[in-house]
């Protein structure tokens, strides 16, 4: 067998062993488990923003952040300092005059999965979120919850535009 | 007695040291991944790991440390890439000593003066895979080398994980020679690496090892 064709071999071995290392011993982390239920894409939130704060439960970082919620899309004003994950469908259901939310962004520009589930009751807002980074070597999550209250709707969209 | 004594309590102290350092660096940087840094540390990460690609292929480098301080650094997350670092590190450095003209070797051994290995190496030159093994097991070979030979896979996985083997060129100098020996298959000596470098990153990956 020629040199090159001996070197390619060696090269597919040593890549297909790194591959299979990788399916068996890079476990994903599951996104945030949003229950099940009638989730509607009404926009029964629309022309709401609430200003919140977060808690990473690992390291005990607040975040401060404001969310939007404008013709059936959601955005996190935090979230798109880091990527510009841009404006995100939402789901609501309404439990005992509860409404509950969820919302998945997508990065574009890199492996990050953003999953929100929270409950709106009045001008209240409480929520987790997990932040999951699947790269192709390892996969990373940080968890939040938080809480927050309503607060102007023109003034934060005058800001994101 | 009294030397070997002591080269084992400072291989220790060092291994201890280097350890204490890793977990400085680690507080040091505070290394918490989150949205503002994961980017930066993902281009750390794949930058730490083609150095050490690159470093632990190389003959005489102890390139380990980088691996090991990217193990103490992001925990049992990261056992995966190093180990399939570790093996391409090790592959890297044994198809550069295949491909290599086995008179490199023999002038390599002169120069560090090791003549009766580069005598070997020039009488083993002209011949085939397999007539080099029937050359070693010779008669003039001592036991141990027949042994060591006869079973040259467990002898080269053994060689790789043996503390303090970078004084005979370290893993790659070790893959490096193993390459140029011309007895080592590849798909086998594949196989063996990545057996022979697994037990550190699935100690650490499945039973929680700690740097």
């Amino acid at each position: 067998m020629p040199q090159i064709l001996q070197i390619a071999a060696i090269a597919v071995a040593t890549l297909g062993t790194g591959a299979a290392t990788m399916t068996v011993m890079n476990e994903d982390i599951p996104d945030l488990q949003v229950p099940e239920g009638a989730w509607e894409s009404a926009g029964a939130l629309d022309g709401r923003t609430f200003t919140v704060l977060g808690t990473d439960a690992e390291s005990g970082a607040v975040l401060e952040d404001e969310l939007i919620f404008r013709e059936g899309t959601f955005q996190s004003t935090d979230c798109e300092e880091y990527c510009n994950f841009g404006w995100s469908d939402y789901q609501t259901k309404d439990v005992d005059g509860v409404i509950h939310f969820t919302a998945t962004a997508l990065c574009p520009d890199a492996p990050h999965t953003v999953v929100w589930y929270g409950q709106i009751d009045g001008d209240t807002i409480t929520f987790d979120v997990t932040w999951t980074t699947r790269r192709w070597y390892w996969t990373n999550q940080m968890m939040l919850e938080g809480s927050g209250t309503a607060s102007d709707f023109d003034a934060a969209t005058a800001v994101t535009g | 007695m009294g030397s070997s004594i002591l080269r084992i309590v400072i291989l220790i102290a060092v291994i201890v040291l280097a350890t204490w350092g890793a977990h400085e660096v680690r507080d040091a940087l505070n290394l918490q991944i989150r949205p503002d840094n994961e980017q930066q540390v993902h281009r750390m990460i794949m930058f730490g790991a083609v150095a050490y690609i690159g470093l632990l292929a190389l003959p005489f480098v102890p390139g380990a440390e980088i691996g090991i301080a990217m193990l103490a650094a992001f925990g049992p997350a990261i056992a995966p890439l190093i180990y399939v670092c570790t093996v391409a590190s090790m592959i890297l450095a044994y198809t550069a000593g295949r491909f290599l003209p086995i008179a490199v070797l023999q002038r390599f051994l002169a120069t560090l003066r090791m003549h009766r290995a580069a005598d070997l190496v020039a009488r083993a030159a002209p011949l085939s895979g397999d007539d080099r093994v029937a050359m070693l097991l010779d008669g003039q070979s001592a036991r141990a080398i027949q042994m060591a030979v006869r079973y040259r896979y467990v002898a080269l996985a053994l060689a790789v994980n043996t503390p303090g083997n970078s004084i005979i060129g370290g893993g790659g100098g070790i893959m490096l020679m193993a390459g140029l020996s011309g007895i080592f298959s590849p798909l086998t000596t594949i196989a063996t690496i990545a057996l022979a470098v697994s037990p550190v990153p699935l100690a650490v990956a499945f039973f929680g090892l700690r740097f």
